[in-house]
């Protein structure tokens, strides 16, 4: 009885040491790995849709999608509020088309289309439009959209000549 | 909320077609050479159909400011990292007020409508 008693003590013993070593061993295993990051301030600005300009009929070129086309659209991260300004261009030439004997007339708008924070409602209300360009003041953090539309009327009720037309949004984020 | 949305933005800023240019607020420091200051800046290329980038100095009025660089159109494959130097000269110091980076367009490139993005920091 006496023999099997401490037969058992050692057992337990055992075991204790096993479930020690065990432990022991697991800390080790499991150590903890650090991820370090930082984000800095910057403005990142996104193509989220490239634009496509349809052609409702000879003598026009349009991104609206009631005349076939698609409307560009630019997202803008800012990750700091106040410390930049966007400037939106609609374009006003083509970068590359057919040779043109008359003239084109322009038309376009810049407009916020979503935003990740209501405050951003004041980015519409408080724009500045000048010539073909639209300044935004980015004081605000988070995303925001604009669409630019563009439209392109040739001559006089004139028919384009065939080929390929391109046009050029320029998206632009400027530090205050 | 607009935490989450930031960080989302972070997170995912691969998967769109983007352009970053960095820090907001560079400081022109004096550099190996005598008389001549340097900035140093970051460029990151998200952009798929973006292979060049343009780097350009200016004042405050947007006239341009001469300056100095490795190469003014900067070659950038998607997802490309890379660290420019800007060398301006001393008696430039005061003029010099925003680094700017563009993309550029290849000539013949097919696209219905392109995007050209520019993001200019201030000098402190």
């Amino acid at each position: 009885m006496i023999i099997k008693g401490a037969s058992a003590l050692k057992r337990n013993t055992m075991k204790k040491l096993l479930l020690a070593t065990g432990l022991l061993l697991s800390g080790a295993v499991f150590a903890n790995v650090p991820i370090t990051g930082s984000v800095a301030s910057k403005c990142v600005i996104n193509v989220d849709t490239p634009g496509v300009y349809g052609n409702p009929s000879a003598n026009l070129l349009s991104t609206d999608p009631s005349d076939g086309g698609v409307v560009p659209v630019v997202r803008y991260d800012i990750i700091s509020a106040e410390l930049y300004k966007a400037k939106i261009s609609y374009p006003e030439d083509f970068t590359s088309s057919p040779s043109l004997n008359d003239v084109v007339n322009w038309t376009g708008s810049v407009t916020v289309s979503q935003t990740s924070d209501e405050a951003m409602a004041s980015f519409e209300t408080d724009k500045v439009e000048y010539n073909n360009t639209t300044e935004y003041d980015l004081d605000v953090q988070g995303s925001v959209w604009f669409e630019v539309t563009s439209t392109a009327d040739y001559g006089y009720d004139k028919s384009f000549p065939g080929g390929e037309y391109q046009a050029t949004v320029t998206a632009e984020c400027i530090a205050l | 909320m607009r935490f989450w949305v930031v960080l989302l933005g972070v997170l995912t800023h691969g998967l769109v077609w983007g352009h970053e240019f960095t820090p907001t607020y560079p400081e022109l420091e004096t550099s190996y050479m005598p008389g001549v200051l340097k900035a140093e800046m970051h460029l990151f290329n998200s952009r798929k159909d973006i292979n060049y980038y343009q780097v350009s100095v200016y004042d405050e009025n947007w006239n341009p400011v001469k300056f100095a660089t490795e190469s003014k159109i900067i070659q950038m494959d998607y997802l490309d990292h890379k660290d420019i130097e800007v060398y301006v000269r001393k008696q430039d110091e005061n003029k010099a007020h925003y680094i700017c980076t563009k993309s550029k367009i290849l000539k013949g490139q097919i696209a219905p409508t392109l995007l050209a993005s520019r993001i200019c920091s201030k000098i402190k």
